[in-house]
């Protein structure tokens, strides 16, 4: 059994979503939420942004068309683009260059969700030499040690992505996705 | 590629001002915005275009009315205020000024 399209309202416009399209609509909607933390108008911009999805996605769909696909959304969200709040490009690049004495995972070049680099940058060790360490505990503590990476995996915040940065392989692209996902939802939960 | 990497602070320092200039010019919705800096070295997106609109509605220099569009939902119509006409202004005066002494220097 499978839920074939989802009913959204955008902001005064009512669309069918398919499924992926959806949850891959909620994911914008959960990172431009967040970038807009702090900001006064956070609500009203995130409304604006609902109504430009539903424009955007009408316009590329055809006239018997009756669900949004991610054929429709992928470009759509494209063209919209990432929020980015004024003033902050110049206060993230200026932080991107102090080396960050926090620990946060690091999604490019991870294996599974960048725990072991973040691991690695923050005390300074061999990503490698430390990745060995970690199989050895997963084995020796007969698997208590997955449970642990979980543990950082979800409460580790994650490293901000270097524009142009090496790309990130498929399992940690979706481990961000589905942890960010899910704080998103909780944020959401909790108020 | 140097040159244009060198000037990105600028560029997107100078966003704000652009935004005003074309919201000066008439009543515009945010597409018609987008079309006008689109192909420009000023080409921007929704993304970024909103959140701007927002704080310059804040320091009250743009505001919005809705209008009816046969289209789909009313459209946020955005134009200057007093003090954001003010503002263009000195901004646009600045600018020359700024553009003066960049010609003149070397010389």
């Amino acid at each position: 059994m499978q839920r074939i399209s989802v009913t959204v309202s955008l902001n005064g416009s009512t669309l069918q979503f398919q499924e992926q399209a959806y949850r891959r609509l909620e994911l914008y909607m959960a990172e431009a939420s967040r970038a807009l933390e702090g900001d006064p108008d956070q609500q009203e911009i995130l409304g604006d942004l609902e109504r430009a999805v539903a424009d955007q996605c009408t316009r590329r769909m055809s006239p018997q068309q009756a669900v949004v696909t991610l054929a429709e959304l992928e470009p759509a969200l494209d063209e919209i683009g990432p929020v980015q709040v004024p003033g902050a490009a110049a206060a993230a690049a200026q932080t991107m260059r102090e080396p960050t004495r926090t620990l946060q995972q690091v999604s490019e070049g991870a294996v599974i969700s960048g725990v072991c680099q973040g691991l690695a940058r923050y005390f300074g060790l061999d990503v490698t030499l430390l990745r060995i360490f970690a199989v050895l505990l997963v084995l020796l503590s007969g698997g208590g040690m997955i449970l642990v990476y979980l543990a950082l995996m979800l409460l580790l915040p994650y490293a901000p992505l270097e524009p142009g940065g090496q790309p990130i392989r498929r399992i940690p692209a979706k481990c961000r996705e589905w942890v960010e996902l899910l704080r998103a939802k909780l944020n959401l939960a909790t108020g | 590629m140097v040159v244009e990497s060198k000037l990105a602070p600028i560029r997107k320092g100078l966003l704000e001002f652009l935004v005003l200039k074309i919201v000066g010019s008439r009543s515009v919705y945010v597409p018609d915005i987008l079309r006008r800096l689109a192909g420009t070295e000023f080409a921007t997106q929704e993304g970024t275009l909103y959140p701007l609109l927002s704080k310059l509605r804040r320091e009250n220099l743009v505001l919005y009315e809705w209008q009816e569009s046969d289209v789909g939902p009313p459209r946020k119509y955005y134009r200057l205020t007093e003090a954001g006409q003010a503002q263009l202004t000195a901004l646009d005066e600045y600018w020359s000024r700024i553009n003066r002494t960049i010609a003149d220097m070397g010389h």
